[in-house]
């Protein structure tokens, strides 16, 4: 539905040059939820903004459904109020000068042919009622609050019914709370309506609860594109393993290939050797490291066989309660490492356990 | 300071005060039988003369406010909104625009629509063979255009602050709902700009109603009288005694009418900063490319600039290099010479220099001073009652200056004359100037006040420094900047008043612009645009000063 491809953009912020997308290359399905992942600054913004039309890039192309919006290539450009989208801002962007009707009636008086009024006034009404604004139509836009506004900024968007929703961080300017609740209630609505949904974040959670794919970006670039499990488990390198989630590092002196596939790795660390399953990027040749998450660290019972692989001997340093589970810290051979337990196994600080790093979950990588 | 934003307030309040009481009594002051009528107003408002006066006044504040809105939203609009290159320049001659002093441009524009001898009157009778000029500046049209001309500048500054405070992604969200560039200024940018572009209105509507330099210069000599002339008339007529108590109540009509502009602006001015950008995000400015259409733009900015300033002082200087005023010709150019600088009365010239270079020097001085004890007493004291104060600072901007200056006159003739013999002095002209300057004063001292945070003044309390030391040690130097800036402004605001000055000179206190007034009115057109030439040449030094420090300041770069 949305396919970008090789897209550049540089801004000139007086004589400073700032490389904001470089080569951005993307492809949403029909009805998908994709989110852009990203450090603050590393041109999630950009990327969504040309896609609406509201910058116009150096290099690439954009199409939306089966329309050429921009090429460089050939010149095509689609302005934004022809490219059948509606978008979110981070702002919200609400008139303040008109009332929440008038806010969301304002995409249905510029359709062509303008529908009528009994029409539209049908159709806002509607998308309110979706929002659950239905009891506020008539209120100044201003008189809402934050969480208010956010959903008639999301009916605003899609009162007329676009082919894509483009959203800029929505949640960011709700409290903790609201967060949790509206991040259930995108997702919903995008999937009811069946709307191909862009969503930039740049908080995990939102990626990893809200979309089919998510799309990992760091300095202009698309490091990692995958549903979220993929993301989380099998992280591509050191950036996305570290940008999404928590692990543990630990630094190899030197790998060999354990398998014929090239899937089964053993590195020679610190704590001995481990046998690793490689990452996408792995390459034989590149100083690596091992990535392993703490929630992956099995934390083995006292009688249980040590002899597998990837069983090591530690002491335990400090434990940290979160509520639903704990905070190991630990190390193993002077080196600090972290696993998270059931609060019911917490074991005590200062004494001697045992752990397993399940080959399948301990990723080699390059540095 | 306490006692110093009492006794400057007091008389502020005073000011007006004489006025209402003026307004309301019979005869006049001094003796001692005095009654209490309505006669005054019944006077005032039984004259079909008032009535016509008011006409042209709102006439012509109307047509200059539609002069300056319609040169300076566009030129705001281009700055903030696109990508035209020259922002820095057009920033620098708006902001030296609106210290050119308005009699100059007046003169210029009388040079050519004058209706016999206006340049472009006689061209144009000669190209296309008329018997009649066909464009007369004497008239209120030609007035408002001139006025209109001078005050674009501060409808370029003010709408300018507008487009800035507003919201890009407001207009971005019109974009991606489908509206186009049209509809989105139609329904989207102007709404929002509207409070703003409307309290801006206001603003120079009543700066427009209250203005004299150019009625004076324009439409003195056809009788064509606006509120300021108009009064400037009645307090000082030629044949007969001056009516005060017509004055007084006259003054009192306009500060009525004044209270009422500046209540509403007040309202829009509050309506516009509910609009305005809220979030503290900072956000980049949506910047529309010109491309082909950066042509026009450069066309419709010089053509302005040559408007309201080259063609006219072009045209002042152009006259005073010549005997009598004629058009340019062989014989034009034989006979050009200085000899109106040279025959200029030097002493009353130099008299005149000295006293505005001393009021340029004091009347900063005294503004900041009285200024910065305001804003601490409103700001830092716990006086109770102290936001009267601020009230009280912000009159001389809700009341047009010239009521000010008929108060002074009233005060200084009628009060003070035997205790304080002040009338006559430029210490009356410093008392008047430093009043009509103390909002502007106050609003900068307030903003730089507020920066600073208490915390930093309690620390060095804490610390063991006196109330003095507090305000030596710490505040002042922080001040400084804003103090320094201020300071160049007002200085050059006082080379060029005009309006004040006219209603309190006599022969010691005269000052520059009242000695070409003066020329002006005897007829001496020639010397007068030699005067006015020469006090031009002498703002050049002061002005560049003023740029270097606003740009280091930051005010005037973009
Ligand atoms: N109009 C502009 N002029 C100059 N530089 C810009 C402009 N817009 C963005 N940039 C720069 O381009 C880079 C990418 O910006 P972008 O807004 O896309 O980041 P982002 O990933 O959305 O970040 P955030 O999470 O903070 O919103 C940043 O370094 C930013 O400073
Ligand atoms: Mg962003």
């Amino acid at each position: 539905m949305i396919k970008v491809d090789n897209l550049w953009l540089t801004y000139h912020s007086g004589k400073e040059r700032v490389p904001a997308a470089r080569g951005v290359t993307l492809d949403v399905k029909q009805g998908q939820f994709v989110t852009l992942l990203g450090p603050s600054g590393c041109g999630k913004t950009t990327t969504l903004r040309c896609i609406a039309g509201l910058e116009q890039p150096d290099e690439g192309a954009i199409t939306i459904g089966d329309e050429l919006v921009f090429s460089a290539a050939s010149g095509a450009w689609v302005p934004p109020f022809r490219r059948n989208i509606g978008m979110v801002f981070q702002s919200y962007a609400i008139w303040p000068h008109m009332s929440v009707f008038d806010n969301v009636a304002f995409p249905l008086l510029h359709l062509k042919p303008r529908p009528k009024k009994a029409q539209i006034q049908e159709r806002v009404l509607r998308v309110l009622d979706l929002v659950q604004l239905g009891n506020y139509a008539n209120r100044p836009a201003p008189h809402l609050s934050g969480g208010q506004q956010q959903r008639l900024a999301l009916a605003r968007a899609l009162v007329a019914e676009p082919r894509v929703l483009l959203l800029d961080e929505p949640l960011s300017n709700l409290d903790a709370k609201l967060r949790d609740e509206m991040r259930i209630e995108i997702r919903d609505l995008a999937k009811r309506l069946n709307v191909t949904t862009l969503l930039v974040t740049h908080e995990q959670i939102e990626a990893l609860t809200m979309s089919d794919v998510v799309a990992v970006m760091k300095d202009g670039l698309i490091v990692q594109a995958g549903t979220p499990t993929e993301i989380y488990s099998r992280p591509k390198d050191l950036y996305v393993a570290q940008f999404v989630g928590r692990t543990n590092l630990i630094q190899a002196r030197r790998t060999s290939l354990e398998s014929a596939d090239k899937i089964r790795v053993s590195v020679e660390t610190d704590l001995g050797a481990v046998i690793c399953t490689a990452s996408a990027s792995y390459d034989i040749r590149l100083p690596t490291t091992v990535a392993i998450r703490p929630e992956d660290i099995e934390m083995l019972d006292s009688g249980e066989d040590g002899s597998s692989d990837n069983v090591f001997e530690g002491r335990v340093e400090k434990v940290v309660f979160l509520g639903e589970s704990v905070d190991c810290f630990f190390q193993v051979q002077n080196i600090p490492l972290v696993l998270k337990v059931h609060p019911a196994r917490a074991p005590a600080s200062g004494v001697n356990i045992r752990v397993r790093f399940p080959v399948a979950r301990c990723l080699a990588m390059p540095v | 300071m306490f006692a110093t934003v009492v006794v400057v307030s007091v008389v502020i309040l005073a000011h007006l005060g004489i006025v209402f009481w003026l307004s309301v009594t019979d005869g006049s002051p001094g003796i001692s039988s005095l009654t209490y009528t309505w006669n005054n107003f019944l006077e005032v408002f039984g004259d079909r003369r008032t009535f016509s006066v008011l006409l042209n006044t709102f006439g012509f504040a109307a047509l200059s406010l539609v002069v300056a809105i319609a040169f300076g939203i566009p030129a705001a609009w281009l700055v903030e909104r696109t990508d035209f290159p020259g922002k820095t320049i057009l920033f620098t001659l708006m902001t030296i625009g609106l210290l050119i002093p308005g009699f100059a441009a007046a003169m210029g524009w009388l040079f050519l629509l004058h209706p016999r001898i206006g340049l472009a009157n006689i061209w144009l009778m000669k190209w296309f063979g008329l018997h009649e000029a066909p464009l007369n500046i004497m008239t209120i049209a030609g007035m408002g255009w001139v006025q209109g001309l001078n005050l674009a500048p501060l409808a370029f500054i003010m709408t300018a602050a507008v487009f800035r405070s507003m919201d890009p992604s407001l207009e971005e969200a019109a974009h991606t709902s489908r509206a186009d560039f049209w509809s989105t200024m139609r329904r989207v940018t102007l709404p929002l700009a509207w409070p703003g572009i409307l309290a801006a209105s206001i603003y120079i509507f009543t700066i427009g109603f209250a203005a004299f330099d150019v009625p004076a210069i324009i439409g003195w000599g056809s009788r064509i009288f606006t509120f300021s002339t108009y009064l400037y008339l009645l307090a000082s007529p030629q044949d007969s005694l001056p009516r005060y108590g017509l004055v007084a109540a006259l003054s009192t009509v306009i500060v009525a009418l004044a209270a009422l502009l500046s209540w509403w602006y007040g309202a829009m001015q509050q309506r516009a900063r509910q609009y305005a950008v809220v979030t503290g995000k900072a956000y980049r400015p949506r910047i529309l490319k010109l491309k082909k259409a950066l042509i026009p733009a450069w066309g419709f900015i010089g053509l302005y600039f040559v408007l309201s300033k080259l063609l006219p002082i072009s045209l002042l200087a152009w006259s005073s290099l010549l005997p009598f005023f004629q058009i340019p010709s062989a014989r034009a150019f034989s006979v050009m010479s200085i000899a109106h600088y040279v025959a200029l009365p030097w002493d009353l010239v130099l008299t005149g220099a000295t006293n505005t270079a001393v009021l340029m020097f004091l009347t900063p001085t005294a503004t900041l001073i009285v200024s910065l004890a305001f804003s601490w007493v409103v700001l830092r004291s716990r006086v109770p009652g102290r936001q009267a104060f601020d009230l009280i600072a912000f009159l001389p901007h809700a009341v047009p200056n010239i009521v000010f200056g008929v108060g002074a006159l009233l005060i200084t003739l009628f009060v003070l004359q035997k205790a304080i013999p002040i009338y006559g002095t430029i210490w009356l002209l410093l008392a008047v100037f430093t009043i009509a300057r103390l909002s502007y004063g106050t609003r900068m001292t307030n903003s730089a006040l507020i920066q600073i945070h208490s915390e930093l003044e309690e620390s060095a309390q804490i610390s063991g420094a006196s109330n003095w030391e507090v305000f030596g040690r710490v505040l002042l130097p922080l001040l400084t900047p804003t103090l320094l800036y201020a300071w160049l402004w007002i200085a050059l605001l006082t080379l060029r008043e005009l309006t004040l000055a006219v209603f309190l000179s006599t022969g010691n206190n005269i000052t520059l612009p009242v000695v070409i007034w003066g020329l002006w009115l005897g007829g001496g057109l020639g010397q007068a645009s030699a005067l006015a030439m020469v006090m031009l040449a002498f703002m050049i030094p002061a002005i560049v000063v003023y740029w270097i420090f606003a740009r280091r300041m930051g005010l005037i770069a973009t």
